[in-house]
């Protein structure tokens, strides 16, 4: 819901520019109360949580791995919490988290490479060669095997993760890394600057997911369809943009709601860059979309997160969107960058869906008789895994089946459980 | 209610409608001065009301329409040489259906009445005398708003109260007269029940529907739009949804958005229940998808703003159905039409 006072919410870039004016505190404080606001929402919180990050290995106080994972921790909990509908916010967090802990290990790797790393080798996986080699691509994120799903003190003593060795009992954050706290200025400075790169790098995908998702528009989008988009953001504007760029097709862009006279009419921009490129538009201005399916070819929507399971946290009633088309069989594809994927499994709170403004909808100048209603304006819904026929990443098209890969690849199992208790200041 | 009512009237408001929707119609203001000089000044004043909205639901409709024709029987005499029942239909009625039909597509259950109407006048013989035929007619339309709106209401506000238990959460869309009433029946009943109102937020009447009942003492949830439908109708007991008219194959013409209501609870495995007086039954038509039978919203008509008014919602996604006569499913409308 747009604030009413759009002139006093401060763009994204300027909120960014500002943290290299303040201080981390304050900069932290400045997001949270944004966050908390819903004035920094969706991709922007993922970027904004990036940036944030970096300035807390940049400047917060740090002396060894385990202190930089936990001031990591920290600040990514209070924002987090700032805004628990915003899963990106943790899965960047985690994002970083894994960073470290590879960049830790790389460092490591180089030291100890001959003694310690290879004896673990030799205990823990007998199929290896056990001969002394550098791992091959020691960057290579972490999968969780089978082995590792059943023993948790196994997978965190594996090479790649030395640094973050949990005893039982101990907290999640803190590791026996014992070399490294003990670590000389130098590498705790390289430390800082890769970890930074990290981050960087971070940034630019979070910035490209759009443009890479969009270029898999005209594999999905053929001439003639009439293809419904729900609340087009603007990661569906970029790939409808794209795809009129080589196909004459038909935009129904649905989940208006009622504007009152002389507003401009919704999503003037987007349809008059289709339009210009030859794509008809129609805006609808329903409630219900049952009606208009059969002539629908195709419903794509973008997510806010992709959970563990499949489900999908998107604008309220984009799951009629999807239902609909689903009871129709026409595809429902679900644009979603990876950093949107989240490995956890969605909460109650999720299912139900957020609650928001309900001024827009009751006048509560009307008195009593409105004042004993229970009015429930749901601005986010839950859309479960068999719903959803494609999930497009900036990877590529994927299933339901194959989302555990992606976030084997881009999480490590010691984070999976980063969530709103564990970091607790 | 809500539509402004000095809207321009523009010459061709269908130049706008979207391509694929351009063969659906629409409702039209036609100045009174422009109508065929033969159109009662009753009926010119149903017709106005029905451009404008301000008779929408079937119903109201084919209650104003009646009593309007009555006042045209009333006001009618048989010219020299002629019989009612040869000049009547011909000269006389059919203008006035073209009005309205102009002015808004006729909904079913008019359709319904104006064929059981023209059927009432061929039965009458040749010989019959203008004032007798008059009276009988007169009584006929008394007769049917009687028994196929009074009493149909009364009748299924009944049969449906009884399949409210205490404790249920009843989870309605819009505002639709046969489930307010049920809702009421149920409460004078003595019983204890929630409802969730969902509502369009493009006419809001499910606002209204929430008051009445909240007055009523009945604790209502109230849903401005289809956000969230789906753990508010898994929560749900039943599904009470009002028709518009129910076409041959048992599926239900209902106001947009009935059916995203409709399918979300037949999936969810909760029941739904649509109430609809026989009058709104058409036998003769078949619809299997929205875009068959329907209505622009004149307001919102073009590529900047389009609605459609009705979706149909196929059987499958309706348990039952209950009319003044008996109640059934979806698939085996009323015999008694």
């Amino acid at each position: 819901m747009a604030p009413s006072q759009a002139s006093h919410v401060p763009t994204l870039d300027g909120l960014i520019k500002s943290f290299n004016n303040q201080s981390l505190e304050a900069s932290i404080e400045s997001l949270i109360f944004l966050l908390k606001r819903r004035q920094v929402k969706g991709d922007e919180c993922a970027k904004a949580t990036a940036y944030i990050l970096r300035q807390v290995v940049a400047k917060a106080k740090w002396n060894d791995v385990d202190q930089l994972l936990s001031r990591i921790a920290s600040a990514g909990s209070r924002l987090a919490r700032a805004a628990p509908l915003e899963p990106v916010i943790g899965n960047v967090v985690r994002r970083v988290l894994g960073l470290i802990r590879d960049e830790a290990s790389e460092d490591r790797n180089a030291d100890d490479i001959a003694s310690e790393a290879a004896s673990d080798i030799q205990t823990l996986t007998p199929a290896t060669n056990p001969s002394v080699q550098p791992p091959q691509r020691p960057a290579l994120p972490h999968r969780p095997t089978l082995s590792a799903l059943s023993s948790g003190l196994q997978v965190s003593k594996s090479m790649f993760n030395l640094l973050s060795v949990a005893e039982p009992g101990d907290s999640p954050m803190t590791g026996a890394s014992t070399p490294m706290s003990q670590a000389q200025p130098a590498s705790i400075h390289s430390l800082r600057s890769e970890v930074m790169d990290g981050i960087e790098e971070i940034l630019d995908e979070i910035n490209q997911a759009d443009d890479q998702i969009a270029g898999f528009a005209e594999i999905q989008i053929h001439p003639g369809d009439y293809v419904l988009a729900y609340q087009p953001s603007r990661t569906v504007e970029r790939f409808l943009v794209k795809a009129a760029s080589k196909r004459r097709f038909t935009v129904v862009i649905a989940g208006l709601e009622a504007s009152g006279a002389g507003t401009e009419a919704p999503y003037a921009s987007l349809r008059k860059r289709l339009n210009s490129a030859g794509v008809k538009t129609v805006n609808l201005a329903s409630n219900g979309l049952m009606a208009y399916i059969p002539r629908v070819n195709k419903v794509i929507f973008s997510a806010k997160a992709v959970y563990q399971n499949g489900g999908l946290l998107v604008d309220s009633g984009s799951c009629i969107a999807a239902q609909a088309a689903h009871e129709y069989l026409k595809p429902v594809i679900a644009l979603c960058p990876v950093y949107k994927f989240c490995p956890e499994d969605p909460s109650d709170e999720v299912s139900r869906g957020e609650l928001g403004n309900p001024s827009d909808y009751v006048s509560y100048a009307n008195g009593p008789a409105v004042g004993a209603l229970d009015v429930e304006n749901t601005v986010t819904d839950y859309i479960p895994p068999d719903l959803v026929d494609v999930y497009l990443t900036n990877l590529g098209p994927q299933t339901q089946h194959h989302l555990a890969n992606i976030l084997a690849d881009h999480y490590k199992t010691e984070d999976t459980g980063f969530s709103l208790q564990l970091g607790e200041p | 209610g809500r539509r402004p009512s000095g809207a321009p009237i523009e010459k061709d408001v269908r130049s706008t409608i979207p391509d694929a929707f351009s063969h659906i119609p629409m409702a039209k203001r036609i100045p009174t001065s422009q109508a065929h000089k033969d159109v009662h000044p009753a009926v010119l004043a149903v017709g106005q009301q029905m451009a404008t909205f301000a008779l929408s639901d079937s119903i109201s409709r084919l209650q104003a329409t009646l009593l309007a024709f009555r006042k045209v029987i009333e006001s009618y005499e048989t010219p020299k040489g002629n019989s009612l029942s040869r000049h009547f239909v011909p000269h006389v009625l059919n203008p006035q259906i073209e009005y309205l039909t102009e002015c808004r597509p006729m909904c079913f259950a008019m359709g319904n009445a104006i064929r059981l109407l023209k059927g009432k006048i061929n039965k009458f013989d040749i010989n019959t005398g203008d004032e007798e035929a008059k009276e009988g007619l007169l009584e006929w339309i008394d007769f049917l708003i009687n028994e196929r709106i009074n009493l149909a209401e009364y009748a299924i506000a009944r049969n449906a109260a009884l399949l409210i238990n205490e404790g249920d959460t009843l989870l309605t869309y819009g505002r639709h007269r046969l489930v307010e009433k049920t809702f009421l029946e149920a409460k004078k009943d003595g019983k204890s029940f929630e409802v969730t109102v969902i509502d369009d937020p493009f006419e809001r009447s499910g606002q209204d529907l929430a008051k009445v009942l909240r007055q009523a003492g009945i604790p209502v949830l109230y849903s401005p739009n289809l956000g969230g439908l789906r753990p508010k109708v898994a929560a749900a007991t039943n599904v009470f949804l009002g028709g518009e008219a129910i076409f041959a194959n048992g599926s239900l013409h209902a106001p947009s958005g009935t059916a995203d209501v409709a399918m979300s609870a037949a999936n969810a495995g909760v029941k739904v229940i649509v109430l609809c007086e026989t009058i709104n039954f058409d036998r003769d038509r078949v619809s299997v998808d929205s875009l068959t039978y329907n209505e622009i919203d004149p307001e919102r008509n073009s590529a900047e703003s389009f609605r459609l008014l009705f979706d149909n919602t196929h059987d499958k996604y309706i348990t039952g159905v209950v009319t003044e006569f008996e109640s059934g499913g979806g698939n085996s409308p009323a015999q008694a039409i």
